[in-house]
């Protein structure tokens, strides 16, 4: 079958990889923006949160295909790894990289694995949190604790790492390159990153450092 | 003139089968004038006055057009000049003290067959399986019955500018060949004479590439760093675009 061939072939594992990864990037949007009312009030986002589990239907269609798009970008971004190790790995006796700047690229399975350690932890937190506990006291309460903040900003700036590879990455394996739009997506790789690390970061802050204590 | 004294550290292997090692030889008084093939050419010279077998290394026209020659030295493929293949590159790149290791071009689809030549006709294979534009014979056709627009012509003569030296697969850290292959398929589906047959051409040297036993790309972008000819990773992403629209319409 076609889609079978296209999908084990090695261009075509990279779009799977890309087209998972723009999806979870697009979750990432979507929490953001949910998230961000913590900024405007404790109202705001209970609300939020409160209207969003009013339709349970909603909730369980998503979740689940986000749970299998991780699966799909997970387990075929290992199997990558591992193919690759076996192509090339330490081959040389003096290995030299050429491009400067490769920190990113070079671990984004270990970014990868910082960020599923991280996306167990925050799901055992919240969604399957104490019940009967209002979502802004569970927040409150766990984001106030200094080494469990102090987690979550390590695992943004691996997110931060990993996205500032993973969104350049996904435009080449799309056939996104043109001189025209080159300086542009040069510019978002840095952005795109960034907005996510103050975005979540900076909800992390406001309640590690006590500001939030009146929330 | 002036000459320096440099240590070389050079892969030594009898054959496929065998296990190579690096040995380490002493030159002394070689002129910066001279290539780094020159002062190989030079090593081998003594090698062969004193008994013993010369270095086996790839060369062919010496300047910088027919694909043949190439060697990792200290890790990098070509060596350390931009844009330029080991017969190009000369010894005023070193310097008297410098210790040289030289590697050759090592994947999994290049066996080494003897010292720093490697076995690179899984691109020949790659070419076979749809890197060509049919043909059929018949009188020669007017120079100018089509027409290029010239930033086409110019974009597929960036793209044919590749020699298939295999450098990119030598630095790709997984050992992939999408540089190359996609220059060749840049080259083609370009132009309007290679367009007719681009789908079957795209699925069919990226399924050969991957039987090859080359990795998977991942965007490291050590393969455009090293090519001595400058193909651009844009050729990649061009693939990619060719690959993904023969596999929807096409597969
Ligand atoms: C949960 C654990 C995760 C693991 C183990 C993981 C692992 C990986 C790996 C190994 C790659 C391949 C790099 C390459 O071949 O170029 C990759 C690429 C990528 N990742 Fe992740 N990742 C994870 C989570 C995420 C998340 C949460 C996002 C987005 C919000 C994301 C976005 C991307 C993007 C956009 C790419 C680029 C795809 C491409 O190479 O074309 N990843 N990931
Ligand atoms: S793309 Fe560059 S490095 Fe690769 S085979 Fe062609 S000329 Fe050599
Ligand atoms: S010997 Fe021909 S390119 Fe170097």
């Amino acid at each position: 079958m076609w889609f079978v061939r296209f999908v084990s072939s090695s261009i075509g594992k990279k779009v799977t990889m890309a087209l998972s990864g723009l999806m979870l990037l697009l979750f990432l949007c979507s929490h953001a923006a949910g998230n961000a009312t913590i900024y405007m009030s404790r109202a705001v986002f209970q609300g939020y949160a409160d209207e969003l589990h009013s339709h349970p239907l909603i909730v369980i269609v998503f979740s689940t295909g986000l749970f299998l798009v991780f699966l799909a970008h997970i387990s075929l971004g290992l199997l990558l790894f591992l193919q690759n190790r076996q192509a090339g790995a330490s081959r040389y006796t003096v290995s030299t990289r050429v491009v400067t700047n490769s920190l990113a690229s070079e671990t984004m399975p270990y970014t990868g694995l910082c960020i599923l350690l991280f996306v167990l932890i925050h799901v055992f937190g919240f969604a399957f949190g104490p019940t009967g506990e209002m979502i802004s006291d569970t927040v409150k309460r766990l984001l106030g604790h200094f080494f469990y903040g102090l987690f979550y900003l390590v695992a943004f700036a691996a997110l931060a790492l990993h996205l500032s590879h993973g969104f350049w990455s996904m435009l080449q394996t799309f056939g996104v390159n043109h001189p025209r739009y080159n300086k542009m997506i040069n510019k978002l790789t840095y952005i795109v990153p960034l907005f996510f690390l103050l975005l979540f970061g900076g909800i992390v802050l406001y309640f590690m450092t006590g500001r939030g204590a009146s929330f | 003139m002036s000459t320096i004294d440099l240590t070389l550290q050079i892969w030594r292997q009898k054959n496929s089968d065998s296990l190579g090692n690096l040995q380490t030889y002493t030159l002394t008084g070689i002129s910066t004038d001279m290539s780094f093939l020159e002062m190989l050419d030079v090593l081998n010279e003594k090698l062969t006055k004193e008994g013993k077998d010369p270095v086996a290394f790839d060369h062919d026209c010496r300047e910088g057009i027919c694909g043949m020659c190439g060697s990792v030295i200290n890790g990098i493929a070509h060596g350390p000049e931009k844009e330029t293949t080991l017969c190009q590159l000369h010894m005023r790149n070193f310097k008297t003290g410098d210790i040289l290791v030289v590697e050759p071009f090592r994947s999994r689809a290049f066996p080494i067959r003897k010292d720093l030549i490697v076995d690179r006709s899984a691109f020949d294979r790659i070419i076979q399986s749809g890197g060509y534009v049919s043909v059929n014979t018949g009188g020669t056709p007017d120079g100018n019955a089509i027409p290029i627009p010239a930033e086409t012509a110019e974009l597929a003569m960036d793209a044919a500018a590749c020699i298939g030296c295999g450098a990119c697969v030598a630095a790709c850290p997984n050992g992939a060949a999408m540089l190359f292959t996609s220059a060749k398929i840049s080259q083609l589906c370009l132009l309007p004479q290679g367009k007719v047959e681009r789908k079957a051409r795209a699925l069919a040297m990226v399924k050969i590439m991957d039987e090859e036993g080359f990795g998977n790309c991942s965007n490291e972008r050590e393969c455009e760093a090293v090519c001595p000819k400058g193909i651009s990773i844009r050729n990649i992403a061009r693939m990619n675009r060719e690959f993904i629209a023969a596999a929807l319409f096409e597969g």
